[in-house]
């Protein structure tokens, strides 16, 4: 079991370069703890910061990745968990050809980069994001009965699709707010971590 | 009594409100004089029946039964059993398309009985078990909203129901009549689905408005040498050119076209195998794109000597094609200046003139590594191979490529610091791809093991849209929008329509605001404030299109920029209501 320090360190270790809010954000600790952690990680020479965001240095990065083994040994040992994200893969492998039909277009057998000018046929993409979301909702559950606090995934990846069906495109796959591709690699990261499983392209 | 269900003819064209958009475009084409495959609908008025007490409303089941009674005239095929089996595709469509609603289910009909009459018909066992495999993919995926994982050729259909029923906790009807029925029901259940009520909340559609069903029969390409399948372009969609493009596969289905199977061969090969439908095929494509004022990307079936149209929509450009299109459809008088103008983005204009390299340029330079275009565009910088270092040399200025063996969330930072990102491993949906796409990055992956990042501490130039790495920094063109001649037309029309004027930097007068030097300038939530009394503004967040429409809503009457079309379009877009493009679709395979 990780303690909340741990984990806050974690959390930046996942958003590599984020504010207090960030970082709360994704581990679903309380957002002045957080601060609190992570100043304290700062006064330790465990992190650095600059303006409002953290990042972890090098040493702590290897220390936090070594007491994964430790913090995680339940989950690691947890054989439903661990199913829960074999098929957590399958559903990742549809997500991530989802998201370059979103960003890329066919044209005469030539893939060019979507300008997003054709709203009916991004429309048609988010929709099947929000079938694709259905189907990874289940397992993100089993996920999530293995550790709850990867819940908070489900509601971040469903806050992002909620924008995007609204209208606001930018919460589909960009890289610079927590849209639904952002929000989905950053749980895959934490997955990855917390299970000691291997990144796979 | 009223009627649920209504055949799609084209004998009359009923109201979207009643038969949906998808089946009001399958009425449309049938009434243009269009064979496409027979098909009858479910109107909404039995979905609004259904949501009373969630069952069928009396009536609807005989008429499903008639529909397909008809559907079995009219093809001269069985539902349900051999020798010619029919099988349908069964899709919602409400008369406004929203999110949530029930996604397309094919190859209803097949059983095991079916699979093998389907096998001896098309002598062709292996597609007769990839239809009925996919079948059962498709139920589980959309009907049951379950993943039962990948199921195996080698199983039979018994095992894929078991599987099936331990992941959904579903049973699939063994009836093909009751699976019809089921999917009909989940059709009418998707209409309230967490999606379809929010959206429809958020922009205020009835609730009591329903969605109909579309019950189509499937044609098969692949029964013999007087069958086939292919899609084509009533204009060149890459180029342009006005002639008419695609590409056609003999005696195949849909899929082996996606899956790679085969390779398609030109459109022209049609005419020696099947010279009445390819000149029917023409005669179409020319009669939907001056019905639809636009050029048509057209999915089409030949079944035993028929032609089938499946689906025509507006056809996808690219930059080139766009420009083309819309300046010779503007000549012939096919559309008007307003129209034209709307046929190419602001995005598109300026890709075509984004800097390039010259011509033949990669002929002469030396490739250090290639890979694939992941991303287009044109970075040139040193070479690094970490992320942080990336950061680190851009924030001193220096312009860096950063090279990977794959990239993770940990190099954000560093993608979004450099000009260009390369990698060793990966294809086109990995992360380093999709990322540098959404950064709007140049990208090349998959340069193969230990090739890029030995490239650490070199000077090269990416080319993106062709997958090179190329030696040293070239030079660069930047293409002169007042050079093009397509780009000069159009400007001249886009002046006199645009609500704004496009001031070229340096003549900017010396009352005008430059954003790039306003603390914030850049910030598009500021702008409505900063523009308070301006005339004349450029830089910041005027670069963006969303910038330009607030300007043009502030009361700007000038903006200082380059190049120009793209500033006018955009303008003209911002106080332009979005065009109605009323396309006549319908597909058997999306």
């Amino acid at each position: 079991m990780m303690k909340d320090p741990q984990l806050a360190l974690h959390g930046l270790a996942i958003k590599k370069h984020g504010s207090a809010a960030e970082v709360a954000a994704i581990t679903g600790l309380d957002a002045t703890a957080t601060e609190q952690h992570l100043n304290a990680a700062v006064d330790s020479g465990r992190a650095m910061k600059s303006g409002d965001k953290y990042m972890l240095k090098p040493a702590a990065q290897v220390a936090l990745k070594m007491g994964y083994g430790r913090d995680f040994a339940g989950q690691r040992s947890d054989e439903a968990l661990q199913k829960a994200y074999d098929d957590f893969e399958r559903v990742n492998e549809q997500l991530k050809s989802l998201i370059t039909e979103w960003q890329t277009i066919e044209v005469g057998g030539k893939s060019m980069p979507n300008d997003h000018s054709d709203a009916e046929h991004d429309q048609k993409i988010i929709d099947r994001l929000g079938d694709l979301h259905e189907r990874a909702e289940p397992i993100l559950d089993r996920l999530a009965a293995g550790l709850p606090r990867l819940g908070v995934w489900k509601d971040l990846l469903l806050a992002a699709l909620e924008k995007a069906e609204d209208g606001d495109i930018a919460w589909v796959s960009d890289a610079t707010c927590i849209s639904y591709h952002t929000a989905w690699f950053e749980m895959h990261e934490d997955l990855i971590r917390v299970l000691g499983r291997e990144r796979l392209e | 009594m009223t009627r649920w269900t209504m055949k799609l003819d084209g004998a009359d064209l009923p109201d979207k409100a009643l038969i949906g958009g998808k089946g009001w475009s399958v009425a449309r084409m049938a009434s243009l004089g269009l064979t496409v495959p027979p098909a009858f609908v479910i109107t909404t008025k039995a979905c609004a029946a259904y949501q009373d007490g969630k069952t069928f409303p009396d009536g609807l089941q005989a008429e499903i039964a008639e529909g397909i009674s008809w559907l079995e005239e009219e093809t001269g095929r069985t539902y349900g059993a051999g020798p010619s089996p029919l099988l349908v595709s069964v899709r919602s469509g409400a008369a406004i398309s929203m999110p949530g609603m029930m996604d397309t289910v094919l190859n209803m009909g097949i059983t095991p009985v079916t699979e093998t009459a389907l096998a001896t018909e098309c002598d062709d066992p292996g597609f007769a078990r990839d239809t009925h495999r996919r079948f059962h993919e498709l139920y589980a995926h959309i009907v049951l909203k379950t993943d039962a994982g990948n199921l195996s050729n080698d199983d039979t259909a018994e095992d894929w129901a078991a599987a099936i029923r331990g992941a959904s906790g579903s049973e699939l009807p063994a009836d093909p009549v009751e699976r019809l029925h089921a999917a009909v029901r989940a059709v009418f259940e998707s209409w309230d689905s967490r999606r379809a009520k929010r959206y429809r909340k958020h922009h205020g559609i009835p609730d009591d408005l329903g969605t109909a069903v579309v019950v189509q029969a499937m044609v098969f390409g692949n029964m013999g040498s007087t069958s086939g399948t292919g899609v084509m372009f009533s204009r060149n969609p890459v180029d342009g050119d006005p002639a008419p493009y695609g590409e056609f596969l003999a005696n195949a289905q849909g899929e082996d076209v996606v899956s790679g199977k085969f390779t398609p061969r030109p459109l022209d090969t049609m005419k020696d195998v099947l010279p009445d439908a390819h000149a029917q095929l023409l005669k179409a494509a020319r009669r939907l794109e001056i019905e639809n004022g636009d050029v048509q990307d057209i999915e089409f079936t030949v079944q035993d000597g028929t032609l089938y149209l499946l689906q025509s929509r507006a056809a996808k450009r690219a930059p080139e094609a766009a420009l083309k299109i819309a300046c010779d459809m503007l000549d012939e008088g096919a559309i008007d200046e307003v129209t034209a103008l709307s046929r190419i983005t602001p995005d598109q204009v300026r890709s075509l003139l984004a800097p390039r390299l010259p011509e033949r340029a990669t002929e002469t330079a030396e490739v250090l590594a290639r890979g694939e275009a992941a991303s287009p565009g044109i970075g040139i910088g040193l070479v690094v191979t970490d992320s942080d270092d990336a950061e680190r040399s851009a924030n001193n200025g220096a312009a860096v490529i950063l090279a990977r063996e794959t990239t993770s969330p940990d190099d954000l930072h560093g993608m979004i610091a450099a000009m260009a990102v390369i990698t060793e491993r990966g294809g086109s949906t990995s992360h380093a791809a999709v990322v540098s796409r959404a950064l709007g990055v140049p990208c090349v992956t998959g340069c193969g093991d230990g090739s890029v990042t030995a490239l650490k501490g070199q000077t090269v130039t990416v080319d993106g849209a062709n997958g090179l790495i190329l030696k040293g920094a070239l030079p660069v063109q930047e293409p002169d929008e007042t050079a093009l001649a397509g780009l000069v037309k159009l400007t001249r029309i886009a002046e006199r329509m645009s609500p704004v004027k496009v001031i070229l930097p340096e003549n900017a007068p010396s009352n005008a605001l430059d954003l790039n030097r306003i603390d914030g300038g850049s910030e598009i939530q500021r702008l409505p404030d900063l523009l308070k009394g301006a005339q004349i503004a450029g830089g910041g967040a005027l670069s963006d299109d969303k910038g330009i429409a607030i300007a043009v809503q502030a009361g700007v009457t000038a903006i200082v920029g380059r190049p120009r079309l793209p500033i006018l379009l955009a303008a003209i877009r911002a106080g332009a209501v979005t065009e109605d493009r009323e396309t006549v679709a319908v597909s058997a395979t999306d």
